[in-house]
């Protein structure tokens, strides 16, 4: 096991991971930007070390600042939560020619599912379906319009990089390609660094299930069920929950079951999440896989009793996984609802401020992974999320009942939260009947859907 | 237990020479433009420059913090037309100096306070401390004056004088780790009123 790792990362979960490092022994150091000098991880850590100004490219994004930083302290691994230089095979690289340990895969292994095209080939090769698309990046406009004709429209342009929606765009003609093309190249560009794109055919009216993997560096891998995320916004996770009401209990356990076969096969190590697009046959398309610790973990770990995160620095350290998949028990069912500081009512406006008052939801079955206190300053300069509201109930019915009393117990004064949104979605008839899909609230919009469940 | 051997498909999409021409391409930006760039926004009053140059943009934006930073860009351009060597562009875009002091903050508490007739230096990186030996304390230094670099890994980032007067008491010694925005080192105020040492 390492000595002491550096937490490269802020909010949540850098609170997450200092609780995890805390739990195995681990000593923490957390790195925070100028703008994070008040928030609770830096509080809370043993150690904390600033590397930078508040611009994430100057310190959460500045590789050396971050390396630098683990050096200084003593550490002998670095913890990128999510976003950031998480999924970046370059930092990993860097970070282990420091002799630093990257908690997450190896950079080798990284950068063999970097691109996410190729690694829709890599995993199809080994058996997962994928979605009709583009051969390869786009080169050029020709090669799109082509591409696209022969795809069929509507397609959606995707960035081979990243993720969050950024640079993607639905496209139903040739001219509404030719003008996006540019755009979405620049939004990739600026988000990602790599402005690769490609295509995809565009599946209507789709569900979003992800399945959550974990293999140790022996090859030894375990899938831990999947998790619906079909409650977004623009591409944004929203809500999630598992198990999925999309599939049944056969189907699911068969998705999940290919999903482990192929990333085990395929050279996968670490914790990862598999993402796939469910059509209304309940046909399950694979589109990507995300190399890192997710922010929707907890809704996992509260159906198995599994610490993802502990397990993800223990597969790091170079420990055998320590379970097979005949051990992993799932149980009820469980629902994460992202409180984000945004204004449901002003198309999602992102907004900052002083936290007056705070209380967390408890209760049987509740969990809050928050950063949040009375009195702490939200920054402006990174994204909205303030904490995550996890219920569980022994089935989705009582996960549902408990959903609305915790959100109605939360009081965050000072700042506008998204809790308005859940507050809806728990009186939408699609949701109840677990029919939601991805474009769900897209098409209603936000303020018809608020305005619906008030009348409702 | 031993490593299974794994396939090691390899990874389609961009070439060799693509990368390498992309790399050639960022060294020219890197080296040639964005110095040039830079001379001209500290220069003028102007918030933000675009260049076009074959398949690449470049983008610079003077921080919204404004007032220390053009204090500082004109001490930067007042420096270099002293005949001072404006600090060498960096070769990578991941290593560009991180900037002298904290943002908008030259001092963590209120000893930056003009009343107190000093002011700190501080880290503009998280690294090692290495002292600038001729910038022993009482030495007169002018704003932009180096006092030291913080090495972060291996690229010497400049701590430098936020503004003329005498090197005082140093905060940190060399070799010890700082973290970006740490006090370094302190500068009293030089005025004909109280004159330094040598002077």
């Amino acid at each position: 096991m390492f000595r002491k790792i550096l937490i490269a990362n802020r909010g949540e979960i850098a609170l997450r991971v200092l609780r995890a490092c805390r739990e195995l022994g681990v000593e923490a150091v957390v790195a925070y930007s100028e703008a994070d000098r008040e928030s609770l991880a830096v509080q809370l850590a043993d150690e904390a070390i600033c590397i930078g100004p508040a611009d994430a490219r100057r310190s959460y994004l500045l590789a050396p600042a971050v390396i630098s930083a683990a050096l200084v302290t003593g550490c002998d691994a670095v913890h990128p939560g999510y976003g950031f230089l998480s999924e970046d095979e370059g930092f990993a690289e860097v970070v282990a020619a420091h002799d630093l340990t990257f908690i997450g895969p190896r950079a080798t292994v990284l950068e063999r599912f970097a691109s996410k095209e190729g690694t829709r080939r890599l995993l199809g090769d080994h058996g997962l379906p994928t979605i009709p698309g583009s051969d390869g990046m786009l080169r050029d406009e020709m090669h799109a319009l082509g591409e696209a004709e022969r795809i069929g429209y509507p397609v959606l342009i995707k960035p081979s990089a990243g993720g969050g929606g950024k640079g993607m765009r639905m496209i139903r003609t040739p001219r509404e390609l030719e003008s996006s093309l540019k755009v979405c190249r620049s939004e990739a560009k600026a988000a990602f660094g790599d402005d690769s794109l490609y295509l995809e055919k565009w599946l209507d009216e789709t569900r979003h299930v992800e399945v959550q993997v974990a293999i140790d560096r022996y090859g030894h891998g375990v899938h831990l069920g999947e998790r619906d995320c079909s409650v977004q916004r623009r591409h944004q996770k929203i809500i999630e929950e598992a198990p999925t009401p999309a599939l049944g209990p056969q189907a699911r356990q068969e998705l999940a079951e290919r999903a482990i076969r192929a990333v085990v096969e395929a050279g996968y190590e670490n914790v990862g999440t598999l993402e796939f697009l469910v059509d209304r046959s309940g046909n399950a398309f694979f589109i990507e896989i995300n190399c890192r610790i997710q922010v929707e973990h907890p809704v996992t770990e509260m159906l198995t009793g599994i610490d993802l995160v502990a397990t993800q620095i223990r597969i790091a350290a170079g420990e055998p996984l320590g379970f097979s998949q005949a051990d992993v028990r799932f149980d009820g069912h469980a629902i994460e609802f992202r409180i984000n500081a945004e204004d449901p009512a002003a198309d999602f406006r992102p907004g900052a401020g002083v936290v007056e008052r705070y209380h967390a939801p408890g209760g049987p079955g509740i969990r809050f992974d928050t950063h949040l206190y009375a009195g702490y300053e939200v920054p402006p300069f990174y994204d909205s999320l303030l904490g995550k509201l996890i219920v569980w109930g022994p089935d989705r019915e009582t996960a549902i009942a408990r959903g609305r009393a915790a959100l109605a117990e939360l009081v965050v004064e000072g700042l506008i939260t998204n809790v308005a949104i859940h507050q809806a979605m728990l009186a939408n008839e699609s949701f109840l009947d677990g029919r939601m899909t991805t474009n769900l609230l897209d098409r209603v919009g936000s303020a018809a859907f608020l305005a619906a469940a008030a009348r409702s | 237990m031993p490593e299974p051997a794994r396939t090691e498909p390899s990874r389609p999409e961009r070439s060799d020479a693509d990368r390498a021409a992309d790399h050639v391409a960022i060294d020219g930006l890197t080296e040639r433009l964005l110095p040039a760039l830079m001379a001209k926004l500290s220069a003028t009053g102007l918030g933000e420059l675009e260049v076009r140059e074959g398949s690449w943009r470049v983008r610079l934006r003077r921080p919204a913090d404004g007032a220390v930073r053009d204090k500082r860009a004109s001490e930067r351009a007042a420096r270099t037309a002293a005949g001072h060597h404006a600090p060498p562009p960096s070769t990578t875009l991941a290593m560009t100096p991180v900037g002298p002091g904290r943002d908008g903050r030259d001092g963590r508490d209120g000893s930056g306070a003009s009343g107190d007739r000093r002011i700190v230096a501080t880290s503009p990186a998280v690294g090692i401390f290495q002292v600038a030996a001729d910038k022993r304390a009482g030495t007169r230094v002018r704003a932009g004056d180096r006092l030291g670099v913080v090495d972060m890994l291996g690229v010497p980032q400049e701590v430098v004088a936020p503004m003329d007067g005498v090197v005082g008491a140093s905060l940190s010694e060399s070799g010890d780790a700082v973290e970006y925005g740490q006090e370094l080192v302190v500068i009293e105020f030089a005025t004909a009123a109280a004159p330094a040492p040598e002077a």
